[in-house]
């Protein structure tokens, strides 16, 4: 997961961006754009928008180059969690009405690449993938959801058709379980 | 929460991670995400509980396919890059005081509270100022989100500053202005209310300081903090002036 500073070949260019080095921001966007995009479009299902926050997102790496903590994070995790978390913006912006479109749509799309994205992660024996299929399959799915779709508590339990205290205590038992698995 | 207490190696995890937990996961209402927030500006603790579950969480991320953007997403980047935004030193410093790395992530999402609310606030003066006069600011965290916005119009020498924090998310604080010219020394513009917005004279001496690329930033501070010419508490956003 959180790489060294060592082993992330990205991580020198934090430093040269924090400095103004708009070569080095080129190089991180040449490197890292695809997958980026990737997460925009998964979240938002929209190319154009999915455009709009990409670019979004890399101006705010720019600015806050300087933040990044080597010994904390890997860049790749430091840069897609920005992504993930302005493309959730942008979907909450749309308003509920259209809040409500996406989500199903999304439900009917879903299978296919939750079932990729479970294989890729099993095959480069990535920790968090294996950890959320020990789960169980209601949990998994309700962190899931949350995860790409931003969705509230009160928002997760409408759509799982259960009561919100229920819903909270799946979650938090599912995170509790994550992060013990993830500790083994 | 009636759960009989913690155990030694705990099976529930203890409230502050499960709510680092929850805001990474973004469960969380809009006032309750603007208070996590808050929270993370002035607590370190806090703020490391969320980059950690932000970082557990981010594989998830990781395992989605790579999909190429198309050719003019990255000139569209390279028009929008300030001009040399990351050289100067103050700016630098600055940036080192306001809050959290990784944080930003989990968090750019305090200021869609009110976005979502209502629609953004246009601040305009009462009356219009000559063309090409007024420099406007936008305060960011480190997110990245707009917490406050504020307008200079030189020729009346007022300040417009309105405040984008849901009221009554951190009732025990108190947010204070700061206007920060080239020379990197702080002056303090007073307290702005959450949820509020304030017209004021430019302070005596000030006004000149006052120019295209000098910083407006916000601190969150103690009400009862003794007199201070700089932030005490950490400065939860920041931005430029510059000409619309």
């Amino acid at each position: 997961m959180a790489a060294t500073a060592a082993s992330d070949p990205l991580a020198e260019l934090l430093p040269r961006i924090a400095a103004g080095d708009r070569a080095a921001l080129r190089q991180l966007y040449q490197a890292t754009s695809s997958k980026l995009f990737g997460v925009c479009l998964r979240i938002l299902s929209n190319r154009d928008e999915s455009e709009d926050v990409l670019q979004e997102v890399y101006l705010t790496i720019w600015r806050r180059a300087d933040r990044f903590e080597a010994s904390r994070a890997s860049v790749m995790t430091w840069i897609s969690t920005i992504a993930r978390n302005r493309a959730i913006d942008r979907l909450r912006a749309r308003g509920p009405l259209a809040y409500a479109d996406q989500i199903d749509e999304l439900e009917i799309a879903d299978d296919a690449p939750r079932a990729e994205a479970l294989l890729e992660a099993a095959q480069s024996g990535e920790a968090l993938g294996k950890c959320l299929s020990e789960l169980d399959e209601r949990t998994e799915k309700v962190i899931r959801t949350a995860f790409f779709e931003g969705l509230t508590y009160e928002a997760l339990a409408h759509r799982m058709e259960a009561p919100l205290g229920t819903v909270k205590s799946w979650i938090r038992r599912g995170l509790l379980k994550l992060k013990g698995c993830l500790e083994r | 929460m009636s759960e009989p207490p913690i155990p030694p190696l705990g099976d529930e995890l203890h409230e502050d991670e499960a709510l680092a937990a929850e805001h990474a996961l973004g469960v969380l209402t809009a006032p309750q995400r603007a208070q996590a927030e808050l929270r993370m500006a002035r607590e370190p603790a806090f703020a490391a509980h969320v980059e950690a579950w932000a970082a557990r969480l981010a594989p998830m991320l990781e395992a989605l396919p790579a999909v190429t953007p198309s050719e003019g997403v990255w000139p569209r980047i390279e028009r929008a890059l300030p001009a040399n935004d990351n050289g100067s030193a103050a700016a630098r410093m600055w940036r080192g005081l306001a809050m959290g790395s990784m944080t930003l992530a989990a968090a750019s999402v305090a200021a869609v509270v009110v976005l979502i609310n209502r629609p953004p606030t246009i601040i305009a003066p009462q009356a219009p100022p000559s063309a090409g006069q007024l420099l406007n600011a936008r305060l960011d965290t480190s997110g990245g989100q707009h917490l406050f916005v504020a307008a200079y119009d030189p020729v009346r020498q007022k300040l417009i500053v309105t405040s984008l924090v849901t009221p009554g998310t951190d009732p025990v604080h108190v947010h204070e202005l700061w206007l920060i010219p080239a020379d990197g020394k702080p002056h303090s513009l007073g307290l702005i209310a959450p949820g509020t917005s304030k017209s004021m004279p430019m302070p005596q001496g000030l006004d000149k300081l006052a120019q295209e690329g000098a910083s407006i930033a916000v601190s969150v501070e103690k009400p009862d903090a003794p007199k201070h010419d700089r932030p005490i508490g950490p400065v939860a956003a920041i931005g430029k002036l510059v000409k619309i």
